[in-house]
């Protein structure tokens, strides 16, 4: 086996397209560095912290896209796994004094059990009835929240709990989070390409295309799809617990839980492509840094005295919306499709061409077909 | 408990026709053209404000604003539907953030333009009649009104040709093609409707508590409860769920915690997808 391991990770012989991840992967780590020669003392420390919070938001949407994207079962309500291992984490933090680290894990913990509490029977659901769980799941979940004010704070959320790493200074703790984030990134990076890119990953493919030919072929749908479930759910978890113990954050609703969270998460993924990860990452990491730089605008829409800051996830829908008809592969995929023509190394599909997004309407257009015209 | 019983049986028999109300349109432009309108809350809301436009800010009458009500959101229904959802409603995931995305922009601008302050309509009728120990007049008329109106539904679409057209459509978009019925345009039919209903509700619900910017959302999540509860395209089905999602509300609400509001309807909701998708009186998705 000349193929070993070593030589699949060398960065020399990889192909021209991870080589240049890789190099994007390395720009963000040094983040610090270059954004201090950019932005003299706060103003770049507040960028920093805006690239932080994007991470995050990156985070939670390779969670949804390694299930919804991968497996082609759309989930409308990730912000529940969000919100569980944030909130989780916080208050074991807070109620039992349990120290930050172990808080985190037992929030991821907490996630993958909803994960698998909200998997497993929506696996006997089908298309527009799953999203309706799954839509549906968040908002039982807050007005629980709302209804034990006195445990989870309602709509105000709970205090913050203590951060991960303690710091002393603003410079310092900018400096810090960063990287904590930045090393979470890349470990979710990390896991879920190696999850999604191995034999695993293809039968999630294969479930999105036509889950009866994997059935037939002797894979059990099922067990594939709860692993997908509980993966994503832990991931998302994860990246919610460690949010909250960053001083960026706090344990609320507006930030882990609203709909406009689980929404946010599925415009930024299928705007850097479903079914991609890295394009979800990059969709998200956008989605947040483009956001935050909108609602310094000071414009404001004529006759109406509303901000454009105020209109922001209006614009991105309507942006995903032309994304969806011009590229439904998204961005990344698009990218890569246009670098090959570039240098001439382009070569036929395997899959016949047809994107995740095309797949899983597919799916779902059998689905309401097959109810309509019998 | 401090509240009597007659009180909330009463509020529960009304509140459930108004239920009923939004969740029939709900139930007809998925049951008949397939598609999952979320922004059916933001429709709910678009109905009272027009009235509220209407009859505070215009100095009409009420039943004038009623009129708006009853227009304006099947005006808005008709275009989203011809101006959006006909381009995509092959794609229901489309569909949903479509529709999900408009009513967050509909709930922005009426934030936007009348304030976070809950605005009060005035009521269709004053006074008091004394039925099962005094019940407001107006809202008498509500549930009066609620039913006649669901009644006429009834009656159109079992007895009138283009009622049966509509009900053919929903049971088979070829065969019904087959015959000349043109489902593009009983699908605009079940979104005027739809809208129409949904701006009444709007009005009503306005009329009895007050209207807010965000008032269409637990009426939208009532209505995924019924609707599913029900089963999905069944208006009888419709009713007689909106009556048991109402009563267990009302109950909740009055006597256990009026902050879970929505919460048993949720739960009852998650039961019925996992143990009878179809529903009471739906018919199942065939292969």
């Amino acid at each position: 086996m000349s193929d070993t391991l070593t030589s699949k990770l060398n960065p020399l012989s990889l192909p021209l397209r991870q080589q240049l991840g890789l190099l994007a992967l390395a720009l963000l780590g040094l983040t610090p560095f270059w954004m201090g020669f950019l932005y003299a003392g706060d103003q770049g420390l507040l960028h920093i912290r805006t690239i932080t919070i994007a991470m995050f938001i990156g985070m939670f949407a390779m969670s949804w896209d390694s299930v919804s994207g991968y497996t082609g079962q759309i989930s409308f309500g990730h912000a529940v796994f969000f919100a569980i291992g944030g909130y989780g984490s916080a208050l074991l933090n807070l109620g039992w004094g349990v120290p930050p680290v172990a808080a985190v894990a037992l929030g991821t913990v907490l996630a993958a059990v909803a994960g698998l509490l909200i998997g497993v029977p929506a696996l006997r659901l089908e298309g527009p009835y799953l999203s309706l769980v799954t839509l549906v799941a968040p908002l039982i979940l807050l007005q629980i929240f709302i209804f034990r004010s006195d445990v989870f704070g309602g709509e105000l959320g709970i205090s913050n709990p203590d951060p991960l790493v303690s710091t002393s200074g603003f410079a310092q703790e900018t400096y810090v989070f960063f990287y904590v984030a930045f090393a979470l990134f890349v470990a979710i990076l990390a896991v879920l390409l190696a999850v999604t890119r191995s034999d695993a990953g293809s039968v999630l493919t294969a479930i999105r295309e036509d889950e009866d030919a994997v059935a037939a072929s002797g894979l059990n749908p099922a067990k594939f799809k709860t692993f997908a479930f509980v993966l994503s759910a832990s991931v998302g978890g994860l990246a919610g617990a460690v949010f909250v113990h960053t001083p960026m954050a706090s344990p609320t609703p507006s930030q882990l839980l609203a709909q406009t969270v689980s929404i946010e998460v599925i415009i930024a993924a299928v705007l850097g492509g479903m079914g991609t990860i890295v394009g979800a990452a990059l969709g998200g990491m956008f989605l947040s840094v483009f956001r935050s730089q909108l609602s310094n605008v000071g414009l404001t829409v004529p006759g109406l005295d509303v901000s454009v800051g105020d209109l922001d996830l209006v614009i991105f829908a309507v942006v995903t919306l032309i994304i969806l008809f011009a590229l439904p592969g998204g961005v990344l995929r698009w990218g890569l499709v246009a670098g090959r023509k570039l240098i001439g190394a382009d070569s036929a599909a395997a899959d016949g061409g047809r994107t995740p997004v095309e797949q899983t309407l597919e799916k779902f257009r059998e689905f309401f077909r097959g109810g309509r015209d019998d | 408990m401090a509240l009597p019983l007659t009180d909330v049986v009463a509020n529960a028999v009304m509140m459930s026709a108004l239920y009923a109300l939004v969740a029939i349109g709900f139930t007809l432009i998925f049951g008949v053209g397939g598609v999952l309108n979320l922004a059916h809350g933001a429709t709910v809301t678009i109905g009272a404000f027009s009235a509220y436009y209407v009859s505070e800010v215009f100095g009409y009458s009420i039943w004038v604003g009623a009129l708006a009500a009853l227009l304006v959101p099947a005006l808005f229904s008709a275009a989203l539907y011809r101006g959006m959802i006909r381009r995509v409603e092959d794609d229901p995931i489309t569909v949903m953030i479509l529709t999900l995305v408009t009513a967050i922009a509909v709930e922005e601008i009426i934030k936007t333009v009348f304030g976070t302050q809950p605005a009060v309509i005035s009521s269709l009728l004053t006074g008091q009649v004394s039925i099962a120990g005094g019940i407001q007049a107006n809202n008498l008329l509500v549930f009066g009104l609620s039913w006649v109106i669901i009644g006429l539904l009834f009656f159109a679409i079992n007895y009138t040709k283009t009622g049966k057209a509509i009900l053919a459509t929903s049971m088979s978009t070829k065969g019904a093609s087959l015959v000349g019925i043109e489902s593009d345009r009983m699908y605009l039919y079940t979104w005027v409707l739809a809208g129409a209903f949904a701006g009444l509700a709007g009005l009503f619900l306005g009329s009895i508590q007050t209207a807010s910017w965000s008032m269409g959302r637990s009426p939208l999540v009532l209505s995924f409860s019924i609707v599913v509860l029900g089963g999905i395209g069944s208006i009888r089905g419709s009713v007689i769920g909106a009556y048991i999602i109402g009563f267990l509300e009302t109950f909740t609400m009055s006597y256990v915690d009026s902050s879970l509001s929505g919460l048993a309807s949720l739960v009852v909701l998650v039961l019925i997808l996992l143990a009878k998708p179809e529903g009471l009186f739906g018919r199942e998705f065939t292969e």
